[in-house]
């Protein structure tokens, strides 16, 4: 079946970690930098996580998103490099166009933070099962039916699409155009879109009392097939986030009282 | 294990005219297995819905009269405190995957969460009830990619494993091969040896007639007849109630062979043989 989701099942290390632990470190990866306005931190942090992605045999998939948010960072350094206020120091000189030093500076600590956002999330986003993520969310706090119908999205969208694409393929079997020129597509549109909507509300009817009928609006305490792993490393983990966390704050403090 | 006792139940959907169930009263032991016939629109679906509290909790309109699972009126109780005690598999299994789950194990295991049960009982149930359906095999596969048939036999392990003490099951095997149905049959006829009632829509009728205990059939949302296969198959005006007996009790009919036993025409290939050899023998039994 197709996939919406961009995890991949692969058995590493990194795969087997709880998402908590993945969520504290986007937390952490993205605290820290701030409150120290260090550069340098954003770039350890990237530093780590593509080590983390690597061990996870992930960096691959990483490659598409930093394309395309590369091509905004081009222009936000073509723009602040040539035209920050306070530009004074000319670093690059291209025939007419001067590069400025501030700017190229603000531009790289934009980037560098945003890259460190990025591979942060992709750590959580590409190793943890979709399924697990909301898991972890819901036993957080988050209500079930707002976690049902999140982690529904990621199976029940692709196979829509896979109706969609039965019922074209019945339609184009009968002799419908369905390809060629707008016209056409729009005309093969709406024969195609009421039945799969109703489709869909038939189904969604059924689907809604399917899961009542298995006590989803059961008022009892969910509990949860999937044990919260309690391992000595998941701790170690958790401490040492929580450490460097903590450690950035008193440094941030001692900064201030210099 | 539970008693199921309806008295006058009476119900009409929503912007209709007509009621769809017309003053139903009947009583089923525990452990019973009930075959319910129709012809199309009888009535068969709203009832089962209406014995788990999707009607009145779901589907609105007009309801009267009650209905019991031992001492619970399922009108005054939630679906999700009903569904403890009754459980019930629909028609379509596609539809009934919950589509937030990635293996069959975990989709089975939807229900146990919500019921609040621990991990090791959960484990437990799901591993008996996908061994009792026989997809034991296919628990680390995706509920989607999995046969209509396999499906199928996923949304009842998804019940039984909830433990209820009714099942209903509305036209389970229309999308199985007939010996994927008759996996389904001998499944759920275990059950009710140990004391699980089961209620069962069906068109199969030589199905019907081999596993229940009982058939009840129903015509324009009236019961109009709650016996045994034998008396129901039997019945004169069967036709007129759009129901076709087991081919064994046609061929019965026309040849005018009667079980001495009951007095009425037989329903299986066993007691249609029965019955031939009791006359062959000159109405002497051949033990
Ligand atoms: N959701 C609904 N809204 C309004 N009327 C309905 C609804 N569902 C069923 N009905 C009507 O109630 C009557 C009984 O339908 P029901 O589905 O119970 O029949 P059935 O015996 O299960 O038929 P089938 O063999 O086709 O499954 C029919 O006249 C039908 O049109
Ligand atoms: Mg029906």
């Amino acid at each position: 079946m197709k996939s919406i989701s961009l995890y991949q099942d692969k058995n590493t290390v990194i795969h087997r970690i709880d998402p908590l632990s993945k969520i504290l470190y986007i937390l952490v990866a993205i605290i820290v930098p701030f409150l120290l306005a260090s550069q340098i931190a954003s770039a350890a942090f990237i530093l780590v996580s593509i080590i983390i992605l690597l061990m996870g045999k992930s960096l691959k998939r990483t490659v598409p998103m930093l394309g395309f948010s590369g091509l905004i960072l081009i222009t936000v350094v073509i723009i602040q490099g040539i035209f920050r206020p306070d530009n004074v120091t000319p670093a690059l000189v291209l025939g007419s166009v001067v590069f400025y030093k501030e700017g190229l500076l603000f531009a790289l600590g934009i980037s560098l933070n945003v890259i460190n956002i990025l591979m942060s999330f992709s750590i959580l986003v590409l190793t943890t099962k979709p399924s697990d993520m909301v898991e972890t969310f819901v036993r957080m706090g988050l209500s079930p039916k707002l976690g049902y119908v999140l982690s529904s999205v990621f199976q029940i969208i692709p196979q829509m699409t896979e109706t969609m694409a039965t019922i074209t393929d019945a339609q184009r079997s009968r002799g419908m155009e369905t390809e060629g020129n707008l016209t056409t597509r729009v005309k093969a549109f709406f024969p195609l879109i009421s039945p799969v909507v109703m489709n869909s509300l038939i189904t969604t009817k059924e689907r809604a009392i399917a899961l009542e009928v298995r006590g989803f609006d059961s008022k009892q305490k969910k509990t949860f097939l999937t044990e919260v792993k309690k391992t000595r490393s998941e701790k170690v983990i958790k401490i040492v986030l929580a450490a460097v966390l903590i450690l950035s704050l008193i440094g941030r403090v001692l900064i201030w009282l210099r | 294990m539970a008693k199921i006792v309806v008295e006058h139940l009476k119900y009409r959907y929503p912007l209709t005219d007509e009621l769809a169930l017309k003053d139903i009263s009947f009583t089923i032991e525990p452990g019973e297995f009930i075959g319910i016939i129709g012809e199309n629109n009888a009535g068969k679906s709203t009832l089962c819905q209406a014995l788990v509290g999707i009607i009145p909790n779901f589907y609105k309109g007009a309801y009267g009269g009650k209905v019991f699972i031992d001492d619970l009126e399922v009108a005054k109780h939630s679906i999700s405190e009903v569904c403890r005690k009754v459980g019930i598999v629909f028609q379509n299994p596609f539809n009934q995957v919950t589509g937030s789950k990635l293996t069959v194990y975990e989709e089975i295991a939807f229900g146990l969460e919500n019921m609040g049960l621990s991990r090791t009982e959960m484990m437990e149930r799901i591993d008996y009830s996908l061994k009792l359906l026989d997809i034991y095999q296919y628990k680390d596969r995706n509920p989607f990619d999995l046969s209509g048939g396999q499906m199928q036999r996923m949304a009842i392990a998804s019940i039984i494993a909830m433990r209820p003490e009714v099942i209903i099951l509305d036209e389970p095997t229309s999308q199985l091969d007939p010996q994927g149905s008759e996996e389904v049959f001998r499944a759920v006829q275990s059950l009710s040896q140990e004391g699980i009632s089961i209620l069962m829509v069906e068109h199969k009728m030589e199905k019907i007639a081999a596993y229940s205990d009982r058939v009840m059939l129903l015509k324009d949302g009236k019961m109009v007849a709650f016996d045994t296969p034998q008396k129901v198959f039997s019945l004169e005006n069967l036709e007129q109630y759009g129901v076709n007996a087991p081919a064994f009790t046609r061929i019965c009919k026309k040849l005018g062979i009667k079980n001495q036993k009951n007095g009425c025409y037989p329903v299986t290939l066993e007691e249609a043989e029965g019955a031939i050899n009791l006359l062959k023998n000159g109405g002497i039994a051949d033990e």
